[in-house]
């Protein structure tokens, strides 16, 4: 008692021009003395609570009633003498927005493999692989076919790696938890397909406007709706250009082996981190289960923690992960940003793959699975004398007309060759289009619902289109 | 000064006019009082290097305005989702997820019905005041019956529900550790509503579990009330739905231990299963005699027969024989009982086309596969089935050599009915030559690895399917 007697509790101090008027103050007096200003701040526009400090005895409930963080609080030798105007506030508490260290990149480290022998890998598997290699020891996810064994390779090898693996409890929160991770500065991914990379595109427009890492291995199924869980790549459309709401665009690989399940997906975490941005590969039902060599590269990653990361120490303490930027010209500013980055992944990052093109008349375009079936189409078309060629675009968006546009001088036509409606047709077509390019004829075959394109039927049409040219 | 505020809030409109010291909050608003007892807890506990708060949709979707932390801002309903992503990416983090009713109790309840059973140590701060306040005074999921909104303006009544205690249910769960409701409206229940936020952080820094505080709190501007009658309307409205108290306290040893991801080659090969000897070679690499480029095989059955699992054996044969090689399986919609079939391709170069329409080789099972797939089987090829299941042989090009073995009674006799696929290899081993048996005794031998009892039985399963198939090759009546 004789502590509480001796101890001076401080008074109440307030910059009437924070003070919002809501009177919890008044209420919270036990002595009754404070009381709303007769007079407007000027400031404020508001009338400001008065403290009677006369009467007042310091008990300091006002303190915890006032909502606001710069609004009531006990006067300390802080204040003695400072300018009551609050016109900057850098003036009254110094010049700092907080007090966290510079954050710096800490970088990726190349960490050589031993050479191994080839491993007999799935599809799904080679991917989770991939990712493993790249560094990634977090994985999110739910489960769907025909993506669901890389999941489940995630879930048995992870944890042997101290990596986390966790089922979300839909796809919804997959993505979030993406957003979490990724935004931490770590590699992270998920497997999913067709329907359940819809629920994922809120996330990922979250993640492309809030620049988060992240790779999604879609493995395309049968559609709409429900469908089926055969092979289709009826979402070329969703993820080139429907990535979520707003101004959005994410790299998208296309694998057609399990190579390159496991080349592309450790490209993808480069090009993630790279670019600051989702990353997805775009495979099929058939490529996900279709087992095959793969050999291993020379080196994993051993990933740093990007300067932006929101890790959650010291040094990344001032960084933030948003999306919103409440100021129209802010968000303005934002999308040109945007925009130049995906400029800069049109220009740099295109990717294709030839077979059989440097003389080719007839050019088949084919990616995934159907390009296994287009290029087995194309030797056999050599064979019979017809100067066949497969181009393969690697990623569907950017579409890599760079490398097309020359091919296209010698060709008297086009075969799209897709299981789809044509959608990778839709990306050449607009591809070519921006480029101001007229491409010769362009035939299409097409299969759907689960159903590929067969090597007999690719032949068949090519041979048709030559019969008709010569007729 | 130095505390868990910024000394300037630069991201409110760039901390123009009085923004730079000023919350974006409506005057009486409670979510003010809420950060501020969180931003004591933070500095009382010294964790703000190690926080990371969660932003969410809602009022408080500036949050990350005022707090010199980590700040990470969620969309609707899924901060729950993105704070695991954090507490994950570093354990040490400590993670606190703010989410007002809307974004809690509405659009992301399963997002945090997830994170409360999942029960990693963190802290969530749920603020409910009845109604949505930044999208104008539309009816929340804990709007009290009779309450007028936007959306119910005539009250709330019987078909739009009733309101849904939080508290209560996540305290229901088995993981979270602690649960209480506080309130705002007086002097003793804010005392208490930062005694409860501190303990709730508190409990995440000692590793210890998952926290969960519900706030009562004021929307003066929606539910049109001065703040001093809104906080009466909390205590008088609300705590008769929404009763106060601990829901939840359990004590709890701390526990949370990911350990440190590693990188080490030699460990992640290891995990992965990298092959690290090279397999041996049996055969002259290629087996040209069945085609010159590329060799198609199908494998058919019903789901059970095992038809997947010898393809997979042959793709691993085949490739530890120098050759490229694809497997792809193709199920009916049921993996059991279901038509099931394997495609298998070997090949010189590469493998183009993984699929096997018209196969050099047909092994079937059943009637169905034999009458189905025969067909298909290019002239000169080979088919092999089962004498057991298959009483007639559809007619089938004259070309084509069909080989009728046992494979179930052998496998019958064996005494174990499920290697009759193993059977099967043997005879399609014996009846190709495609590669040499050994390189397919290797194979089994490896998938039996880890369980060497059985492999004697299926080492003796190939070699009788083999012995069966040479015994076709014995003229009838000698």
């Amino acid at each position: 008692m004789a502590t509480a007697q001796t101890k001076v509790r401080p008074k109440p101090f307030l910059f009437p021009q924070l003070c919002k008027a809501c009177g919890r103050c008044i209420d919270a007096c036990p002595k009754h003395c404070i009381e709303f200003a007769t007079e407007i701040d000027p400031q404020s526009g508001l009338t400001p609570i008065v403290v009677h400090e006369d009467v007042c005895n310091g008990c300091g409930l006002c303190f915890d009633a006032c909502p606001e963080p710069y609004g009531l609080m006990p006067r300390t030798a802080d204040f003695e003498g400072v300018d009551m105007v609050v016109s900057d506030p850098y003036t009254t508490f110094g010049a700092r927005t907080h007090g966290a260290p510079q954050a710096e990149d800490i970088p990726d480290r190349p960490v050589p493999l031993p050479a191994v022998e080839p491993m007999v890998l799935k599809g799904n598997y080679a991917a989770a692989v991939g990712a493993m290699l790249a560094g990634c020891r977090h994985f999110f996810g739910y489960p769907i076919t025909p993506s669901t064994e890389g999941a489940e390779l995630m879930a048995k090898v992870l944890p042997e790696m101290h990596g986390v693996f966790v089922q979300a409890v839909s796809e919804v929160a997959t993505v979030n938890m993406m957003y979490g991770c990724g935004g931490a500065g770590l590699r992270c991914m998920t497997f999913t397909s067709s329907p359940g990379f819809s629920l994922m595109l809120e996330g990922i427009s979250y993640m492309v406007g809030a620049e988060v890492p992240g790779v999604f291995v879609n493995v395309m199924r049968g559609g709409p709706g429900l469908g089926n869980i055969g092979p289709e790549q009826a979402d070329i459309s969703l993820m080139c250009r429907g990535l979520g709401h707003g101004n959005t665009h994410a790299i998208v690989l296309a694998p057609s082996t399990p190579q390159e399940m496991l080349d592309l997906t450790m490209e993808a975490f480069a090009l993630a981190f790279r670019y600051r941005n989702p990353v997805v590969i775009a495979g099929d039902g058939y490529l996900g289960q279709v087992s095959g060599r793969v050999t291993l590269p020379t080196h994993l990653v051993q990933p740093g923690i990007p300067a932006w990361a929101v890790y959650g120490d010291a040094m990344h303490r001032g960084n933030l992960i948003t999306s919103i930027y409440i100021v129209e010209a802010d968000l303005e500013l934002h999308n040109e940003k945007l925009n130049r980055k995906f400029a800069d992944m049109e220009a740099a990052e295109q990717r294709s793959a030839c077979l059989e093109c440097d003389d080719a008349e007839w050019l088949v375009i084919a990616t995934n699975t159907p390009g296994r079936m287009a290029g087995g189409a194309v030797q056999q078309l050599r064979a019979e004398g017809v100067k066949a060629g497969l181009f393969r675009p690697i990623t569907l968006w950017p579409f890599p007309v760079d490398a097309l546009v020359p091919l296209l001088e010698r060709a008297r036509g086009i075969v799209v060759v897709e299981a789809g409606p044509g959608q990778l047709e839709d990306e050449l077509r607009l591809a070519l289009s921006k480029r101001g390019t007229m491409p010769p004829p362009i035939h299409a075959v097409r299969r759907h619902g689960g159903v590929l394109p067969s090597l007999a039927e690719i032949v068949e049409r090519v041979r048709g289109l030559t019969e008709v040219s010569h007729g | 000064m130095d505390n868990v505020f910024y000394t300037r809030f630069e991201r409110h409109a760039h901390a123009e006019g009085l923004k730079g010291l000023s919350t974006h909050y409506c005057p009486g608003c409670g979510h003010g009082l809420v950060h501020k007892f969180m931003a004591e807890a933070i500095e009382e506990l010294g964790v703000q290097d190690r926080v990371v708060a969660i932003s969410p949709v809602g009022c408080a979707v500036f949050m990350y305005y005022y707090f010199d932390v980590g700040n990470s801002q969620a969309a609707h309903g899924r901060a729950p989702a993105v704070g695991i992503g954090h507490k994950v990416a570093n354990p040490n983090s400590i993670v606190i997820s703010y989410q007002g009713d809307g974004d809690l109790a509405s659009i992301g309840l399963a997002e945090i019905m997830q994170a409360a059973q999942l029960g990693l140590p963190m802290t969530f701060i749920f603020v409910n005041n009845a109604i949505y306040g930044m999208t104008g005074g539309q009816m929340a999921p804990t709007t009290l019956p009779g309450q007028t909104t936007t959306t119910t303006p005539k009250g709330r009544g019987r078909l739009e529900g009733g309101p849904l205690r939080m508290a209560e249910v996540i305290a229901q769960l088995d993981a979270p550790v602690y649960v209480e409701r506080v309130a705002l409206f007086d002097n003793k229940q804010r005392h208490r509503a930062a005694a409860a936020i501190k303990k709730a952080v508190r409990l995440q820094v000692e590793n210890r579990g998952l926290s969960f505080v519900e706030v009562l709190s004021e929307c003066p501007t929606h539910l049109k009330l001065t703040p001093i009658e809104a906080e009466q309307w909390v205590k008088e409205q609300m705590l008769p739905y929404f009763p106060l108290g601990v829901k939840k306290d359990e004590t709890v040893e701390p526990w949370f231990d990911l350990g440190t991801p590693t990188f080490d080659p030699e460990a992640v090969l290891a995990a992965i299963g990298a092959p690290r000897t090279t397999a041996p070679r049996f055969g002259s690499g290629f087996p040209a005699h069945l085609d010159p480029e590329d060799v198609a095989i199908k494998f058919a059955g019903s789901g059970g027969d095992g038809a997947q699992t010898i393809a997979s054996l042959a793709n691993r044969a085949a490739i530890n024989e120098g050759c490229d090689s694809t497997y792809i399986p193709s199920y009916g919609p049921e993996s059991r009982g279901g038509t099931s079939y394997a495609d298998l391709h070997v090949a010189r170069g590469e493998v183009l086309s993984p699929a096997a329409p018209e196969p050099h080789v047909l092994v079937a099972f059943n009637p169905q596969s034999l009458a189905k797939f025969g067909p298909k089987v290019r002239s000169g090829g080979i088919i092999l089935y089962d004498t057991s299941v298959v009483l007639e042989v559809p007619p089938l090009d004259p070309t084509v050599q069909v080989v009728g073995i046992p494979f179930t009674q052998i496998a019958l006799d064996l005494g174990a009915v499920r290697v009759k696929n193993i059977v099967a290899l043997g005879a399609f081993q014996a009846a190709t030559g495609i590669f040499p048996a050994e390189s397919f005794l290797t194979v089994i031998r490896e998938a039996f690895e880890h369980n060497c009892a059985l492999l004697p039985l299926n080492e003796e399963a190939f070699t009788w399917g083999g012995r069966a198939f040479e015994q076709t090759k014995t003229p009838a009546g000698t």
